[in-house]
């Protein structure tokens, strides 16, 4: 299959969680580069700042109310929570790229998962991006443009020192190989 | 117009205003809309049901008032078009198409050639009534990065479209073996020259003199309208297929929206004897309530016909040095050109009810023209099977497929895995159980054919070297079946080609061997500057 070797799934499967079950794509010649576990701390703490305010409102208005009914809503908010973490878990965990001698592989998704193959030729810009939370944790987002919109290639959670390299080596490699459209 | 045929156009390499006509070409709204008061007015009470107040407002003033405030209207915005007009110029240079407008806000933008996706020459129904035209220069780089320049008289547009593609061919290359001295001396002129003349585009009229056997034979649209008076003759033109109009009016009565029209009294016969709804009085009532609101509704139905009948109208493909060639339009003509290796993708669409006649939409995907509207998308509005593999060849003169026919045929009618094509497994039965079987994805040595449909069908050509990225996706449905998505990432456009329902094993597979066919695309894909790839220019000079 092209240049890369089909022998890589070893690289592949360093990752913490397996894929598990059915199998998936690993034929990357260059390793998968997890991203940051702090993404995960970066997602937690945003889903848990809406579900605190839903979860501090509706005790509020049960206490005020007395309706015990309004309960309901933090306790449903908690279950979401408790499972949107786990997600959140599963997704971090499962989010890689890969840095192949002509494209840049990412992977994403436990449950709905995919895989984005985009040459280094066709990268019209690289953007990164760090929020407050993100740059308070010493990771950024790396997205890549194609001059197509259908082109989902974001890496969120790279360590920052790291995102500056990767985007200057994207971007030195997109020159590179530049073409047309 | 036949008295200027002793002057001969030349683009503008210096800052230049439009056709001081420009202005006039609008403003025509506010004129309109005292006409449709008047007709308003005009009309018994009973046509509108009498609680539509869209107007009521205006009923407080006297007739003559609103006249006068529709004139002053219409006289403030042919100024203002006026003004902008004074501060709107243009000019070309070697590399690229300069505009310079605004009022209060200044705004300077180039389309660059070496990024041009396509020229269009646009005519809307006024401007094309008193011989001007539109230029649109589409360049790759987001939305609204091209360059629109309007009006122009419509063989200065021509003209400027031939230039500027003689251009962007690179054709400028040949400047130093130009028979013309003048040219050689000043092969890197300064784009803002002002001696346009005898430096910058000698070399240019020295390759279109060469070229000059086209402007014995204009385009056909033209000669009946405007002689052709320019520097740069158009790039000779093969017509390829015209679409009769009696097969776009049949093809228009077999759609959609009319099987709707004709279904809606079955509907109500229905509605009466089964469930003793008393149509009339609905039908009475609904009429009774806004005519007006009907006619609303019905005008969104041939709203769709309309832009069918006058996109389609007098649809003409051919193709040309300078690429495709597509002339279209009844009240709105436009004639596009497309340079060679700038379609990015190909989707052919047989609705259900033109399998009978195994016609199909084409419809393609160009950088520039984004998510314009789909008068501009087009291929062929109706291809027959015959036409429908020609206009492929339009864009892929080489399929890379021994047999090419066999293989498009496969392509548009087969079913499993017949004509080497990749089906999907048995187990996509579960989630697409009508289609599943008509499923297929095969790649030739240039191009990506991906095939679904049964009752409608639909075939996506993606050429190798014009795959931006490529995608691999799985839903927790289709893992438990073992099945995934291919999808390929086509520039912003109505083509979207994605390869559903693959087995896992065969998505991964063609995943991989799809981006090794996209690198090696890329190695040999034809430069931006077509002409000068192919030494066509050095030919034609030498005849």
């Amino acid at each position: 299959m092209g240049g890369r070797n089909p022998g890589a799934a070893v690289h592949a499967r360093a990752g913490p969680w397996q894929t598990g079950g059915m199998s998936w794509y690993d034929n990357a010649a260059a390793p998968w580069n997890f991203v940051s576990r702090k993404l995960i701390t970066a997602r937690l703490v945003t889903m848990w700042i809406w579900l605190g305010i839903l979860i501090l409102g509706g005790l509020v208005a049960s206490l005020l109310t007395g309706a015990p009914l309004l309960l309901l809503v933090p306790a449903a908010a908690l279950l979401l929570g408790g499972w949107g973490s786990w997600l959140i878990v599963r997704q971090v965990t499962a989010h890689a790229w890969a840095e192949d001698e002509e494209d840049l592989l990412v992977r994403r998704g436990r449950m709905f998962r995919s895989v984005t193959v985009v040459p280094y030729g066709r990268m019209q810009f690289v953007d990164v991006k760090a929020g407050p939370l993100e740059r308070a944790l010493g990771i950024a987002k790396v997205q890549l443009h194609t001059a197509s919109p259908g082109t989902d290639a974001s890496i969120s959670g790279v360590p920052a020192s790291e995102a500056d390299r990767l985007r200057d080596r994207l971007t030195t490699r997109g020159e590179a190989r530049l073409a047309g459209l | 117009m036949n008295d200027t045929t002793g002057y001969v156009y030349h683009a503008p390499r210096e800052w230049t205003r439009l056709h001081p006509v420009s202005p006039l070409l609008g403003g025509w709204v506010f004129l309109g809309l005292i006409l449709a008061y008047w007709i308003h007015n005009q009309l018994p009470a009973w046509v509108d049901g009498g609680d539509d107040n869209s107007l009521a407002f205006f009923d407080q003033f006297p007739f003559l008032w609103l006249v006068l405030a529709a004139l002053l209207a219409f006289a403030a915005t042919i100024g203002i078009s006026f003004w902008q007009w004074r501060r709107t110029e243009y000019r070309i240079g070697d590399d690229a198409v300069y505009l310079r407008q605004g009022i209060v806000t200044r705004q300077q933008r180039q389309a660059r050639l070496d990024r041009l996706q396509a020229v269009d020459v646009v005519q809307p129904l006024l401007a094309r009534l008193f011989g001007f035209a539109a230029i649109n220069v589409q360049v790759a780089g987001g939305q609204k990065s091209g360059v629109e320049l309007k009006f122009l008289r419509l063989g200065d547009a021509e003209a400027l479209r031939n230039e500027i593609l003689a251009l962007a061919a690179g054709v400028k290359e040949e400047k130093a073996t130009g028979d013309d001295a003048a040219g050689t001396t000043a092969p890197t002129a300064a784009p803002d020259a002002t001696t346009a003349d005898t430096t910058a585009s000698s070399g240019i009229r020295g390759h279109l003199a060469a070229r000059a056997g086209a402007l014995s034979n204009p385009e056909a649209v033209l000669s009946g309208t405007e002689r052709v008076r320019t520097a740069v003759a158009a790039a000779e033109e093969r017509e390829v297929y015209t679409l009769p109009l009696k097969r776009l009016l049949l093809s228009i009565v077999l759609s959609g929206a009319t099987f709707f029209l004709l279904t809606l009294p079955f509907v109500g016969l229905i509605a009466f004897f089964v469930f003793r709804v008393d149509v009339v009085a609905a039908v009475g009532a609904a009429i009774g309530t806004s005519l007006v609101a009907i006619v609303t509704a019905l005008a969104g139905l041939l709203g769709f016909f309309w832009t069918r009948l006058n996109g389609g109208f007098g649809f003409t493909a051919g193709i040309s040095a300078d690429g495709l060639r597509l002339r279209h339009g009844l009240t709105e003509t436009r004639r596009q050109t497309v340079p060679p290796g700038r379609v990015q993708a190909i989707r052919l669409y047989q609705p259900f009810l033109w399998r009978g006649q195994d016609w199909w939409r084409i419809t393609i995907n160009v950088a520039g023209y984004g998510e314009d509207q789909e008068s501009v998308s087009v291929l062929h509005p109706v291809a027959t099977r015959e036409e429908a593999i020609r206009a492929v060849w339009l864009v892929l003169p080489d399929l890379g497929d021994p047999d090419p026919y066999g293989t498009l045929g496969h392509a548009l009618h087969g079913h499993g895995a017949d004509g080497g094509f990749t089906a999907s497994p048995e187990a996509a039965r579960r989630v697409d159980p009508l289609q599943w079987r008509f499923r297929g994805v095969r790649a030739t040595d240039r191009a990506l054919l991906i095939r679904r449909g049964r009752w409608e069908r639909e075939l996506f050509v993606v050429p190798h070297e014009r795959t931006q990225s490529l995608g691999l996706t799985q839903g927790p449905i289709r893992r438990a079946l073992g099945l995934a998505n291919v999808v390929v990432h086509s520039t912003q456009g109505p083509v979207t080609p994605v390869a559903a329902h693959l087995a896992v094993d065969d998505a991964i597979e063609l995943l991989d061997a799809q981006a090794a066919r996209a690198r090696e695309g890329r190695r040999r894909q034809t430069p931006e500057q077509w002409m000068s790839a192919v030494g066509l220019e050095t030919g034609a000079s030498d005849e």
